[in-house]
């Protein structure tokens, strides 16, 4: 896919950043598309049916990688060199007069790993803006106000500077009296009274303040999406990232190969798999969620010695091989069905404030206590949610992402864009 | 006249047991195949969500118009020889028979057929007829059933279409637009009212926030009525929704210190 007005993209940020109206989702094939429909069509059919919740579990007996295999082969994004990206890819738009606002608001659908790439901002060194440091702008930790007590707050934040906003879902609760910090912001970002700085925003928080807002037009950026070709050298750069040795993914069922995704020059020319495809189509393009399901996907072999072997010494220059089980042999998260509406406005809360701690959740949803605990606990068995250790909130997960967002558009729920 | 009884008489004399026990059959088949899709499309469209649920819902006439033509088509000539005289004379005697004795039922009929082409309701549209609100069940041959909020059943002929006032909530889509009342004392800020009734839509988690929030006011004689409208994320949650905002709204109001009107016994009378 190639966006206009598209930069010369980081390895770290494929595609780089374009305008909100240019993102569009990866392509699926016919057969994918089908499969889809009717793999989500049975799933709610079959409510009530099968009781039992389906976490993820692998239906081939081949052995999973270890973390530490894991660790190599996929390992998470170095989110500092994205942040580092994202300035770049700024820059340039900025150049080309794609971007003329002061405040760049870059909206990003869950799992891109924005927000912890400007959480590290204000500690980058030598970037084009090193003479000035980034000012992280924090929440407060009551969120209910008043327009008043809103305008005071804003007042006593430093916004003058190049001045950053990692999430602006934080600053915001769904409560009638949860809505003035962000209104107050996005009317003197609109205006022009705040110096230069980044907000990032989820795009699910962004869907809801485009409703609220309608007239806010901020022209957001985007992060390009991954199609399979950018997906497959997204996931070798990131293999190679630490030690610099490549790997060989093949798929288990046909021998068909994954990554990596050029041919060698050495090398007679190789079949490929159209696996790379079909999980950007499964992820919708989100680095996150497709990195989630390709470590769920990887496979050793039992004879394969895939740990580092310390007499080796030519460790350096021996690539890694592996192998990936086929999309439809992978039971990612089902969603558990309920005959009421509690599960969908925990789900969505959820999103639109990217997590929220338990007394949260109930604050914006009216769901009783030890109704969110029965919920909860029912969507955590199934790989759905999950407790942050040192956040204490809630998130849905990435492997369960994809389905949560389509149980709620098919719950009549507004979803983002994404 | 007698000449039609020749014709019906020579049309089925030459009507079998084997005939019989084939139409029979076939008859019995559609008659089953309606019962099933009758019973298991709502059932399984009660399963899903949004628009997939109006869609099958809608599916269940039709189909079982289509299954009725097949089925005249297919026993008519099993039982007569599909001539022309024959025809004229096995319609005529219908025609007869639906005009003297089964006027108000053939009414219906063709109504049904007509409701099938116009649509003007569908299963899972929200309706109401001659004072009854209710949602579509079912459509059947003859008559439509409506399911009120207090869980009971409606059976509204189709004739009723012909002569009737019909307002449809939803109009075969997922979007009912639902309005919460408030009648608050006169002498306060109106327009710091309205705001703080359109953020109470926005934070209902029923509120389908895509759709327009809009917030009205009309000035009548004990004070100020404010019509909150909104949409409900599903058509069968406007009872709730409705009870939400009108929660959330009370709380917020007082909460800012607006007092609620109590109107007087005369303007009542």
């Amino acid at each position: 896919m190639k966006e206009e007005n598209t930069p010369e993209s980081s390895p770290s940020l494929p595609g780089g950043l374009i305008p909100v109206d240019q993102w569009k989702l990866p392509e699926m094939s016919v057969q994918r598309t089908l499969k889809d429909a009717i793999r989500h069509l049975t799933a709610q059919l079959r409510a009530g049916i099968s009781p039992e919740e389906e976490p993820f579990q692998s239906l081939d007996n081949l052995p999973s990688l270890t973390d530490k295999q894991i660790q190599h082969i996929a390992p998470h994004p170095d989110f500092t060199s994205l942040a580092q990206a994202v300035l770049e890819s700024l820059d340039e738009l900025r150049q080309s007069e794609t971007l003329r606002r002061e405040v760049a608001m870059v909206v990003a659908p869950p799992f891109s790993g924005l927000r912890e790439a400007l959480v590290r901002l204000p500690g980058l060194r030598g970037g084009s803006d090193a003479a000035e440091s980034w000012h992280l702008i924090a929440p407060p930790d009551n969120l209910l106000m008043n327009r008043e007590e809103a305008r005071r707050w804003w007042d006593e934040q430093d916004l003058t500077g190049p001045w950053v906003i990692p999430e602006l879902a934080d600053f915001w609760l769904r409560h009638s009296s949860g809505f003035s910090l962000i209104s107050e912001l996005l009317r003197r970002i609109a205006a022009g009274q705040v110096g230069p700085g980044l907000v990032g925003c989820s795009s699910w928080c962004w869907q809801f303040w485009e409703s609220y807002l309608p007239d806010a037009h901020l022209s957001p950026l985007t992060l390009a999406p991954l199609d399979g070709d950018r997906l497959g050298q997204w996931l070798e750069f990131l293999a190679t990232s630490r030690d610099e040795r490549a790997v060989t993914a093949r798929m288990t069922d046909d021998g068909l190969y994954v990554l990596p995704v050029e041919n060698p020059s050495d090398a007679e020319k190789r079949k490929h798999s159209g696996f790379l495809r079909d999980l950007a189509t499964a992820s919708r393009g989100i680095p996150g969620v497709a990195l989630a399901i390709w470590q769920r996907s990887l496979r050793a072999r039992p004879e394969d010695d895939m740990e580092e072997d310390p007499g080796n010494q030519k460790q350096g220059t021996r690539g890694r091989n592996c192998w990936v089980v086929p999309l439809d042999q992978l039971s990612l998260p089902a969603m558990p069905q309920s005959s009421d509406r509690s599960i969908g406005f925990i789900l969505h809360a959820l999103l639109l404030h990217d997590g929220l701690e338990a007394e949260r959740i109930t604050l914006v949803t009216g769901v009783g206590e030890p109704e969110l605990e029965l919920a909860l606990s029912r969507l955590s068995r199934a790989d759905v949610v999950g407790l942050g250790e040192a956040s204490g909130r809630w998130h849905v997960t990435p492997l369960g992402y994809p389905t949560v967002r389509r149980h709620l558009q098919s719950w009549g729920y507004p979803v983002d864009a994404f | 006249m007698e000449d039609m009884g020749q014709g019906l008489e020579q049309a089925f004399s030459a009507i079998t047991w084997v005939a019989l026990v084939e139409a029979a059959l076939v008859v019995g088949a559609a008659v089953l195949l309606i019962f099933l899709i009758q019973k298991l499309v709502p059932g399984l469209a009660g399963k899903l969500g949004g628009k997939a649920r109006l869609y099958l819902l809608a599916s269940v006439p039709l189909a079982r118009l289509l299954i009725i033509v097949v089925t005249v088509i297919v026993v008519v000539p099993i039982l007569v020889e599909p001539s022309f005289e024959n025809m004229v004379a096995i319609f005529g005697a219908l025609g007869l028979a639906l005009g003297f004795a089964f006027k108000d039922y053939a009414n219906s009929l063709i109504a049904g057929i007509v409701t099938l082409y116009e649509m003007p309701y569908r299963p899972g549209d929200w309706i109401e007829v001659e004072g009854q609100y209710g949602e579509v069940r079912s459509i059947g041959t003859r008559a439509a059933e409506i399911v009120t909020p207090d869980d009971t059943v409606v059976v509204i002929p189709h004739s009723t279409l012909w002569n009737a006032l019909i307002a449809n909530g939803n109009d075969g889509s997922d979007n009912l637009m639902c309005v919460a009342e408030f009648h608050l004392a006169p002498d306060h800020d109106v327009r710091r009212v309205m705001a703080l009734l359109r953020d109470v839509a926005f934070a209902s988690p029923y509120t389908k926030t895509m759709k327009p929030v809009v917030v009205v006011v009309a000035n009548k004689s004990w004070g100020m009525t404010y019509r909150l409208k909104a949409y409900p994320l599903e058509p069968r949650d406007q009872f709730r929704f409705i009870s939400d905002l009108t929660a959330r709204g009370a709380e917020v109001l007082a909460a800012d210190g607006l007092r609620f009107a109590s109107v007087p016994v005369a303007a009542i009378a």
